[in-house]
């Protein structure tokens, strides 16, 4: 079986399909790799009132096609009767179930086991208990975004006019379940209260309705003005782990940044600076940029100016003499109609 | 858990589903108040998110007059075989052409078009459509309502355990009693009416589509307060849900039309010959499920499958591109790494929703017991659809609504709060080496069900089920003990209550499955296999007495569709 799986999923398709015929791959040799009856070794870091955080280590019997919910379920049944772990559907749909699994944010549901696994709750998160933590943070930056349609104009009666090109990205946006594993993969989110990006998943949930033609824009612009949006560094971490196969960034997160830059043009400044310098100059001129960004209060901070200054980070006679190189003209060119422009 | 928060509302809804979360909405939207009390999350647990596709009824986008008489034939033969209020159905029907659909997209909710804005409806002598993809509708349907219930600004509590209803010296319904399990913290909600919406499935077998909070826990509670139920053994059966891994039980290789393609599922034996395939041998039967049952028990009797494997589903007869243009039909099927569509998985049945329930008045959702009112498919009057169980949500609001000034707050039965405190309590002691925990306890039960109340049965093996739930009762029961015994987020706590409820709905169901000889669509009867019309074209309605319980037979009445034979054996009956 396992052997014909793999054969078969490498059959299918060429080159132009290699990253998707790689991950069937990948996921027919995950799933064929262990037999009914092979013990797994599952970690579970155990966090209650008064205990830990600490691993117990279990030995789960495998059987086929096992998720790691199916691992969790028979160690609650068989050994750790009171391990805490969430969850309600069991199959993809309710979006409860996300822990960390050896390192990766996983839909316990959805992810098969590992021979050797540690699992852990998410990150960013406050654990309530083992793996259970609480939503409540991210439920209520949600709620603060204002997740839903107002609309400007009278509703015209079913069906209204609307194609899917036009709901393009808010469809993709839906299949988003609220499971959070992107949330516990950001990084920025990880840095805390240093910046007030509102996170992948808040995102996710906004541009279900913000990219949806039929919303008030000023509403729009209102949650978007939350959201701190371009403190994303489009580091695909989100994307990586999410199990609904969204892509968060290009899809959501990217078309949210554009309709900020339109609609809070503020909020847009630092982008809209590296913007006109590349268009200018054919390059970034990190000196440029900072003055644009900061103006002279950047000279403020000598120290800095000048570790800049020696590392060759900045160039003064370059920024102030705004040379610009052969690749200003591409530039401006491939930056027209892209966008918006201030 | 020493103190009881109490709250005071107009009225107290169980269940964030699709029925109990419109019903919440139409009372806000009255100036009635609400709480929502939900076991899991609002919107996110329950059956309400498995909507797989939306189904059009009348004469909507495009719909013939014989489209709409398809639909409501499906709804009262193959959905509901007869047992059914024919004018409830056609009310329904109205309602959702002329008010669900628009309600639903005024709010905003997706129905899915093509590139130049043509809604895409499936093929077939029964159209469908879907919220924004097919296979995934309850997921944004129920994601809209979670977040119109935030905006409204409706009192939710979640993760919260309703575990018994409080009931006043006359017998009238006066509020809840309920557990936060993830601060241990138990709650009394003082309300004017409660209206149970804790859906139409439940967790009881071995196999079961149910998701992990559903105990009968609405069957459970009503029955202890006095209310009658009816139809409990219509108990209702996916063919073809994935065999393995065991938590995909729940993960259905849909039957139903396609979206964008004239095909759908087909079923293949051990043999490797096709049995089923819905465009084929069965049009009409949109959810074709019991024609699928059928189909099944043809093949096991034959040897060439088990109800709990051995034969097949998939798309194989299909191309890639029309699976994935409006479904999510292959993901399963991905996840696992097989090449998609030209693989089958291997399926099995599973208990899904169960058609009967609490008895109520389908013109009102009242119950028997005042005070008592039900949403959505707690109530037994019908099958499962989320359209239909949206509309009974409206329906019990509006009659709550009109009767409020009638229901006095009365006296707040404390008693029964101290009862129920301490009922609760005595479940939170540690295991002793030879007890049982709660775990094991709802596996124990689950295998029963499977084996001797499932798809096929017969009285020997119901008694003999009712035999074993009386040792449960006598000899596991006081034995159950937890290894933990904080009550913080303490599952093993919610287990025990669960455990319970388990016991008492399936005695219940078994009694039921008991009275009702004959053999109707998905229910077969080994000793009695035929479809009895003359005498079973009947609500089997069981009611509660000092003693134990009485049936009742109810006729139902049939003013649209009849059936054309009187004695018939079920698998040579279409529906």
């Amino acid at each position: 079986m396992s052997h014909s799986v793999a054969a078969a999923a490498a059959q299918q398709g060429g080159a132009r399909t290699l990253g998707q015929v790689e991950r069937h791959d990948t996921l027919a040799a995950r799933n064929a790799r262990l037999a009914d009856g092979d013990q797994l070794t599952v970690r579970v870091r155990r966090f209650d009132e008064g205990r830990g955080p600490e691993l117990e280590h279990f030995q789960v019997p495998y059987r086929k096609w096992m998720r790691v919910l199916d691992a969790l379920n028979w160690i609650a049944e068989n050994s750790a009767t009171d391990l805490a772990y969430r969850w309600f559907c069991g199959s993809k749909m309710c979006g409860t179930c996300a822990v960390r699994m050896n390192g990766r944010e996983v839909l316990a549901c959805w992810e098969a086991v590992e021979p050797d696994m540690t699992v852990e709750p998410l990150r960013n998160l406050p654990v309530i208990r083992d793996l259970v933590v609480d939503r409540g943070p991210f439920e209520r930056k949600v709620a603060s975004l204002e997740p839903w349609i107002e609309r400007t104009s009278p509703y015209p009666g079913f069906p209204e006019p609307l194609s899917h090109r036009q709901m393009k990205h808010s469809s993709q946006a839906l299949d988003c379940i609220g499971c959070m594993a992107c949330y516990s993969a950001c990084p920025v989110i990880g840095l805390g209260a240093l910046t007030d990006f509102a996170g992948p998943a808040p995102l996710v949930q906004l541009a279900q309705t913000a990219l949806d033609p039929r919303n008030n824009s000023e509403k729009v612009a209102r949650a978007l003005a939350a959201t701190g949006i371009f403190h994303c560094v489009s580091c695909y971490k989100c994307e990586e782990v999410c199990p609904a196969h969204i892509p968060i960034v290009s899809g959501a997160i990217e078309p949210l940044k554009a309709r900020a830059a339109v609609l809070v043009p503020a909020m847009a400044r630092h982008s809209q600076i590296l913007r006109r310098i590349v268009a200018a100059r054919g390059r970034v001129d990190p000196g440029a940029l900072v003055l644009g960004v900061q103006g002279l209060s950047a000279l403020r901070n000598f120290p800095r100016m000048w570790r800049m200054l020696m590392r060759g980070k900045i160039n003064p006679l370059r920024t102030l003499l705004g040379l610009r190189t052969a690749a200003a003209r591409p530039a401006r060119r491939l930056l027209a109609g892209r966008g918006p422009t201030s | 858990m020493n103190s009881v928060e109490v709250l005071q509302t107009d009225v107290a809804i169980v269940g964030g589903g699709a029925a109990g979360t419109y019903a919440a909405l139409n009372l806000h939207r009255a100036n009635v108040g609400t709480i929502i009390i939900c076991k899991g999350l609002v919107g996110k647990s329950g059956a309400s998110i498995f909507a797989g596709n939306l189904v059009l009824g009348g004469r909507l986008l495009g719909n013939t007059e014989e489209n709409a008489r398809n639909t409501a034939e499906f709804l009262i033969k193959y959905h509901n075989q007869f047992l059914i209020d024919q004018n409830w159905a056609r009310r329904c029907g109205e309602w959702i052409e002329n008010v669900y659909y628009p309600e639903l997209e005024e709010a905003g909710l997706y129905f899915r078009r093509d590139e130049e804005g043509n809604v895409v409806v499936s093929s077939g002598k029964i159209r469908s459509i879907a919220a924004n993809v097919q296979g995934n509708s309850g997921v944004p349907f129920m994601d809209l309502r979670r977040k119109q219930v935030l905006r409204a600004g409706i009192p939710c509590l979640e993760e919260c355990a309703v575990t018994a209803l409080l009931r006043r010296p006359d017998g009238s319904i006066g509020g809840l009693f309920a557990l936060n399990y993830v601060t241990g913290q138990a709650v009394a909600i003082r309300a004017r009416a409660v209206i149970l919406a804790t859906g139409y499935s439940d967790r009881l077998h071995a196999r079961s589509t149910g998701s992990r909070e559903m105990s009968g826990d609405g069957l459970a509670v009503a029955w202890r307060a006095g209310a009658s139920l009816v139809n409990l053994e219509m108990q209702w059966w996916h063919t073809n849900d994935v065999a393995h891994p065991p938590t995909w039980q729940r993960m259905q290789v849909y039957p139903n039309p396609m979206l964008g393609s004239p095909k759908s599922a087909r079923m293949i034996n051990a043999q490797g010959k096709e049995f089923f395939n819905q465009q084929q041998d069965d049009p009409l039967a949109y959810g074709p499920y019991t024609v699928q049952l059928k189909a099944l028990a043809r093949e096991v009797h034959a040897g060439r499958a088990r109800y709990d494997g051995g034969y097949f589903a998939g798309f194989d007869h299909c191309s890639a591109g029309e699976v994935d243009a409006y479904t999510t039909y292959g993901k399963s099927f991905r996840q696992l790494g097989l090449p998609f569509p030209e693989t089958l998985v291997e399926t099995a049945v599973t208990a899904h929703y169960r058609q009967g329930g609490i008895d109520v008045d389908p013109n009102s959702m009242r119950s028997t017991v005042p005070g008592l009112y039900v949403a959505g498919g707690l109530a037994g009057h019908s099958n499962g659809l989320i359209g239909l169980a949206t509309y009974d949500g409206m329906v019990a609001a509006d009659t709550v609504r009109d009767e409020l000034g009638r229901l006095e707050p009365g006296d707040f039965p404390w008693s029964e709060i101290e009862n129920e405190r301490s009922r609760l309590a005595a479940l939170r002691v540690a295991c002793s080496p030879d007890g049982i925990v709660p775990a094991k306890m709802k596996e124990k039960l689950r295998a029963l069900m499977w084996q001797k109340v499932g798809l096929e049965k017969d009285a020997a093996g119901l008694r003999s089920a009712l035999a074993d739930i009386e040792t449960f009762r006598r000899d596991l029961l006081p034995r159950m003990g937890l290894k933990r015994t904080l009550p913080t987020l303490n599952y093993e706590w919610l287990d025990a209550i669960d455990a319970i409820n388990m016991i008492d709905v399936c005695e219940l169901i078994v009694h039921a499955s008991l009275a009702r000889e004959e053999s109707r669509g998905p229910f077969m009867r080994r000793d009695f296999p035929q479809t009895d019309n003359a005498t079973w074209l009947a609500a089997n309605v069981m009611h509660r007495t000092g003693n134990g319980l009485r049936f009742e037979r109810r006729p139902y009445e049939l003013p649209f569709f009849k059936p054309d034979f009187v004695r018939k054996d079920n698998l040579e009956v279409a529906w």
